[in-house]
């Protein structure tokens, strides 16, 4: 697949021109992780799952020499051919290889990101083969000639009506209506049964290989995989190095977050497990079976610092909770994976100079690494790489070198504190008529579409400080009154609750952290439809944020290290 | 550098994974435990099977003994098809059934293109996940599973299992008896999809209707209790 990562800002600024498109993306960003919360909700273990998948999955990766060996050493007992291939252009040769060998032209092929990583289907249909995909998300994408949106559900991003005059331009079945999703879904059915029937080669992904047996694991809601591994002759499973799982319920454990981080389902409608040729006296299934072993630098990952990313279970719970994901789709990613897991896993399968944008694509929000169901610490790994980026110049030296200068700053709290205090107090002087600028130097981006608040003369930490001092003394006086009142045998009128702080400014609202009073500034100006409520951050809810009495002053250090 | 790239692989896996024995290996793993599974909908296995069965949009039956399975059998193709034609495997607890009670005549085999109904004796009934699980092979074609439009799946009660740790127990001593089937199937529901615009469809590629029929002793309220606790 031609990457396009290195335009990101272009894709992104292009795929927010299409309002019909920024709309399905918010009804799926505001959806899906509802239906993730309910599953997880229900679930009622998920934290300790959590740490379970993840520890075995640690441990496998820890001792993947060993486990690769067994699954390898099982799935040759098991009757089945095994390939290791280096890299994309290698696996697409071992497919083509035996496609060949068996004079196979149809050819349906299962769901498998994998593939799409290598383009395994343009470089078969380059050989003149009939590649057919059978997911109906797939199909629909190979029909229209696109690319996957996303990693689950790779045709969200098209409408009905788009599906519905794609499928009558594509399928010569006369006159039909097709009202219904119910009719193009029985379409694609009725197409794909024809060529499910007909293939002499099926080609699957796998979900998850297992150590002890030499099962692979294949789950599905459609059934389309299982076809795919049942009906031709020929089955081949493409997959990667870190799906090994040491034993079956390692897999089914790791099932349990899968589908529930992915579709909010308690289970997938097929879960299979396959482990290679017929047997005798079996009457159908695959007469020959394969499976190829991509690497395709996963081993450079796992000899990183990045190898926590090899946990990842591909179930797309980081896209669905991502912002930018939300604002941009899955297209502007610009090659196989999208959103916060496709930002760092392009970088490290590709290269960090073609795809550099993509780490820098975050709000540091930190809702992916919450929802992780595999625990990967994504938005720390997107900072390292950010930090890899100006480590190896890769940014220009204008952000290097204010990055510097910010750390530098930081890095002195009273100099930091001094500065940001005469800022603060400069902007509270210039923006206070009007609550807030149109324009600001150097931020010209944020200003063009909002207007930058005007602060209201005291910075957080000089406010906080205040109070600290405005507590302290009022639990002097309290403390001095008990004092006196027990000399003289009555008891002590209560200070008026010492931890609850009157606001600094109560006449603006109260706001500590700098911003104006609502209402002050400008409305919105360019795109009035894109407004988002706010989001609350999962596990920081209104009642759970710190009180003024429990705010610890760590806002340099956060600061002091974030892109440096 | 080897030119050959599983030799390759190998040499780089090995070099950034830490070196121990089998033994240590094993034991490290087992230090791990097991994974916690989610609550079952009832208390008793029987009822929370059914429950999760008709929550994954499956349908499902009750019934007492062999008798009890033909005619519900008989049942569920009449009130479809008018018709008492099925295909089912060459399963010797289906052969055994004694079919002609109800008059339903089952053509034991593998299904062939158009023919709309299936009948399968699954090895095992999962209540955590409320699937049925059927070996590949001679008594149950894969196809069978896939390719008709009604799936029926009889379960024998007491080949229920809690969880999926228990089913790998059961299937891992299955397949000590008759070795490693080619495929292990858990079914959980019709077949279904939701990729045009996340609404969800039925009949995506696999069967449109997926019918349980749990046979033996279970009580007499757990159907009703799982249709309560469902909400279907």
């Amino acid at each position: 697949m031609k990457q396009t990562s290195d335009t990101f800002l272009d894709n992104a600024h292009a795929a927010l021109q299409d309002p019909d498109k920024i709309q399905r993306r918010d009804i799926m960003a505001l959806f899906t992780p509802i239906i993730r919360d309910a599953a997880m909700n229900s679930f009622g273990h998920f934290e300790e799952l959590r740490q379970h998948v993840k520890q075995v999955k640690q441990h496998t990766l820890t001792h993947l020499d060993h486990y690769l060996a067994r699954f390898e050493q099982q799935a040759l007992h098991n009757g089945n051919h095994v390939h290791f291939a280096d890299d994309g252009d290698q696996m697409n040769s071992i497919v083509l290889d035996i496609c060949q060998q068996h004079s196979a032209r149809r050819i349906a092929k299962g769901k498998s990101m994998v593939t799409e990583e290598t383009g395994l289907n343009d470089f078969l249909k380059r050989a003149g083969l009939r590649v057919m995909e059978t997911d109906l998300g797939e199909y629909i994408i190979q029909q229209a000639g696109e690319t996957p949106s996303h990693i689950v559900g790779p045709a969200l991003h098209k409408s009905a009506a788009e599906i519905r005059e794609l499928f009558l331009a594509k399928h010569d079945l006369g006159e039909r209506d097709l009202a219904e999703t119910a009719d193009m879904v029985g379409e694609a059915r009725r197409v794909l049964r024809e060529h499910f029937l007909k293939a002499e080669v099926g080609i699957i992904g796998a979900n998850a290989l297992i150590a002890e047996n030499g099962y692979s694991m294949l789950v599905t809601n459609e059934g389309n995989g299982d076809l795919c591994a049942n009906l031709p002759n020929v089955l081949i499973v493409c997959t990667t190095l870190d799906r090994v799982l040491p034993r079956a319920s390692d897999a089914t454990a790791m099932l349990r977050l899968l589908v529930r981080s992915a579709t909010g389902q308690p289970q997938t409608c097929y879960t299979s497990f396959y482990s290679g040729p017929r047997r005798e006296p079996d009457t159908d299934g695959p007469l020959e079976t394969h499976i190829v072993l991509l690497d395709n630098r996963r081993t450079e990952i796992l000899a990183s610092d990045y190898r926590e990313m090899l946990q990842c279970i591909r179930c797309g719970a980081c896209l669905n909770h991502c912002p930018i994901y939300a604002g941009v789709g899955g297209h502007a990613y610009g090659w196989v994976y999208p959103g916060p897991m496709g930002s760092i896993l392009t970088p490290l399968l590709t290269s960090l100079e073609q795809s550099k944008a993509l780490p820098n694509a975050c709000t540091s929000c930190g809702r992916c690494g919450e929802v992780c169901p595999a625990d990967i610490p994504l938005p720390e790994l997107l900072r390292n790489l950010r930090h890899d980026e100006t480590r190896q110049k890769l940014s220009p030296p204008r952000w290097r070198l204010g990055l510097r200068l910010h750390a530098w700053v930081a890095r002195h709290p009273m100099l930091y504190h001094t500065l940001t205090g005469l800022g603060i107090f400069a902007m509270y002087l210039l923006g206070r008529r009007k609550g807030g600028f149109a324009r600001l130097p150097m931020a010209a981006g944020w200003t063009s579409q909002r207007d930058f608040p005007a602060p209201q003369g005291r910075t957080f930490m000089h406010q906080y400080a205040a109070l600290q001092r405005e507590n302290e003394a009022r639990a002097h006086k309290g403390r001095l009154a008990a004092q006196q009142t027990a000399a003289q045998g009555t008891p002590a009128p209560q200070p008026s609750g010492p931890d609850r702080v009157a606001p600094d400014r109560p006449e603006t609202g109260g706001d500590t952290s700098g911003r104006a009073a609502p209402g002050r500034g400008k409305p919105r100006r360019g795109k009035p439809g894109r407004a988002r409520p706010g989001r609350a951050r999962p596990g920081r809810s209104e009642s759970g944020r710190p009180g003024p009495g429990r705010i610890e002053p760590s806002l340099g250090e956060g600061w002091q290290d974030d892109e440096r | 550098m080897s030119d050959n790239p599983r030799a390759r692989i190998f040499a780089r896996v090995e070099q950034a994974s830490g070196t121990a024995d089998t033994d240590v290996i094993a034991r490290e793993l087992a230090a791990l435990g097991t994974a916690p599974g989610a609550d079952l909908p009832a208390q008793d296995l029987a009822t929370a099977f059914l429950a999760n069965v008709l929550k994954n949009f499956g349908s499902a039956d009750c019934v007492a003994n062999r008798s009890g399975v033909v005619k519900a059998v008989a049942e569920y193709l009449y009130l479809h098809f008018r018709s008492h034609r099925l295909v089912a495997g060459n399963d010797p607890h289906l052969a055994a059934m004694p079919w002609r009670e109800a008059g339903v005549l089952p053509r034991f085999g593998t299904v062939e293109p158009g023919e709309p109904v299936t009948l399968s004796y699954a090895l095992l009934g999962v209540a955590e996940i409320g699937a049925t699980v059927t070996l590949t092979g001679k008594a149950n074609p894969a196809a069978n599973n896939l390719l008709s439009e009604h799936h029926i799946v009889v379960v024998d009660s007491a080949r229920l299992v809690s969880d999926m740790e228990h089913a790998w127990e059961a299937i891992n001593q299955e397949m000590t008896r008759t070795g490693r089937p080619r495929g292990i199937n858990f079914i959980a529901g019709p077949s279904s999809t939701a990729d045009i615009e996340g609404k969800l469809v039925y009949g995506a590629h696999g069967p449109r209707n997926w019918h349980v029929i749990l046979m033996g002793d279970v009580p007499a309220s757990a159907l009703e209790e799982a249709h309560a606790l469902a909400g279907r």
